[in-house]
């Protein structure tokens, strides 16, 4: 094997790393939490379905369950502008990272939804809980931690999807990545310095929402 | 005037008619134990009391708050219900909450109470059954004596008319029968109303002022207990009677 490995290159393209990596990292951060937002609010709409919402919620979670997220972002991207809405790189990037999410967390939050146990949902009701106060203190809380592993390891899926982001330029760590290979030809070198770092930051996700999971699942005072 | 009272009521599973024709008036501070077979409509009659179960024809009035057919929409439901507490056989404390959370969470969010009024009327009524100590313990810390204690509590803590206690022993170990017994014996003596199911018939004989027996789906008879159990009027509460030893 004749190839000579040669990292040393990687400083001098840490600014650009650390910028791929912060873009990648607020796409996550961003989908994930409106992403899980919306899950929760269709996986309630679907379980009760509220109407129009229950409905809408339907088509929407079928229809971002059954195509690739790469059309799904070329869609938002390229074919938006077509009806008047224009938006820049990030924008589209983050509207479909959230889209993806929110449309997988919906069906995980309602299966745990589903399993809350009647009788819980008929001490609350006996009690004179109204529905919604019923959702939000004696279903949700429970319901999440349930599916909280299953939650997580969407949320790191939808990260690693992040990288197709690169193809409407939007300056995640793949973009970079691409990028810096294109000028120095270090292929292997550029592409496993990019795999560990998402592979870090995989694990730094999976670690995160072990903590914001312990905080549903920790007991502590209401409100 | 009752306290409690309902009229023709009627209610079925698909083409099963479990409840035929209700008629029951509870009087305040009156006991009222209700037995019979399972499959007699016992606990669906409780569990309409306070519109667990919907019904298909009839009138539930409970100090005021008043239920039919075409009445039952939630406001209805929900009122009707803070003049009702209900202790259920399972217990249903809200896992994730402690002790006293699970007390205080009705008083907070239906009654709006303040901080300070809720955790008073939290801890009284642990130290009402004896769990004071429990104030930040977790239900699956807890026996299921200390549990369904814990459940009497917080139905207590809404300040009900009425308290329904849907076979509440049945789940626990023998010898975990009687703290809760005691507590239900005690509310008795304090006055209050109580609607029971329960197989436990010593019980039910030395605190009930009255005890009702169901058969298909009706009230087949009724009168004090002690009487009805030296001499029952009709074979099928003797045969019931008879069925127990």
């Amino acid at each position: 094997m004749a190839y000579q490995f040669d990292f040393a290159f990687i400083p001098d393209y840490a600014g650009m790393f650390a910028h791929g990596l912060a873009y990648t990292v607020g796409l996550t951060v961003a989908g994930g939490a409106i992403g899980i937002g919306i899950g929760i609010g269709g996986a309630i709409s679907r379980l009760w379905n509220l109407r129009p919402f229950g409905n809408l919620y339907r088509y929407y979670v079928e229809l971002f369950r059954n195509t690739p997220f790469l059309v799904q972002l070329f869609l938002i991207f390229f074919g938006l502008p077509s009806l008047g809405i224009k938006l820049v790189e990030w924008q589209a990037a983050i509207l479909a990272m959230v889209l993806n999410l929110g449309a997988y967390s919906t069906e995980i939050i309602r299966a745990g939804l589903q399993a809350t146990p009647p009788g819980q949902i008929e001490a609350a009701e006996s009690l004179a809980l109204t529905r919604w106060q019923t959702f939000l203190y004696v279903m949700l809380r429970p319901a999440l931690r349930k599916v909280w592993p299953a939650l997580s390891s969407q949320v790191v899926i939808t990260m690693l999807g992040s990288s197709v982001c690169s193809q409407i330029s939007a300056e995640e760590l793949t973009f970079v990545a691409n990028f810096i290979q294109s000028r120095n030809f270090r292929a292997f070198e550029t592409y496993f310095f990019t795999t560990a770092m998402y592979f870090g930051l995989a694990l730094l996700i999976r670690q995160a929402m072990r903590l914001i999971g312990r905080h549903l699942i920790v007991r502590r005072p209401l409100s | 005037m009752p306290l409690v009272s309902t009229n023709r009521l009627h209610k079925f599973y698909g083409k099963n008619h479990v409840l035929r024709g209700i008629k029951l008036d509870v009087e305040e501070g009156e006991v009222v134990t209700i037995v019979g077979r399972s499959g007699s409509g016992k606990s669906t009659l409780l569990r309409t009391l306070n519109g667990l179960e919907s019904i298909d024809d009839g009138v539930i009035e409970v100090d005021g708050a008043r239920l039919d057919v075409d009445h039952a929409d939630g406001d209805t439901l929900r009122a009707l219900r803070q003049k009702i507490g209900m202790v259920f056989q399972q217990f249903n404390l809200f896992p994730h909450l402690s002790v006293g959370q699970n007390v205080m969470l009705a008083p907070q969010v239906v009654k709006k109470m303040t901080n300070a009024e809720r955790e008073g009327i939290a801890r009284d009524m642990l130290s009402r059954v004896g769990l004071a100590e429990k104030f930040d313990a977790f239900p699956d810390q807890l026996s299921g004596g200390q549990q369904q204690r814990v459940a009497i509590a917080r139905a207590l803590a809404m300040s009900p008319k009425v308290l329904l206690c849907d076979e509440i022993t049945s789940a626990l170990d023998p010898e975990l029968v009687n703290e809760v017994l005691n507590v239900v014996r005690r509310l008795a003596a304090e006055g209050m109303t109580l609607i029971m199911v329960t197989h436990e018939m010593r019980f039910a004989r030395e605190v009930s002022d009255k005890l009702v027996f169901m058969h298909e789906g009706r009230i087949h008879e009724t009168g004090h207990p002690q009487e009805m159990f030296a001499r029952p009027a009709t074979p099928e509460f003797a045969n019931f009677i008879g069925s127990l030893n």
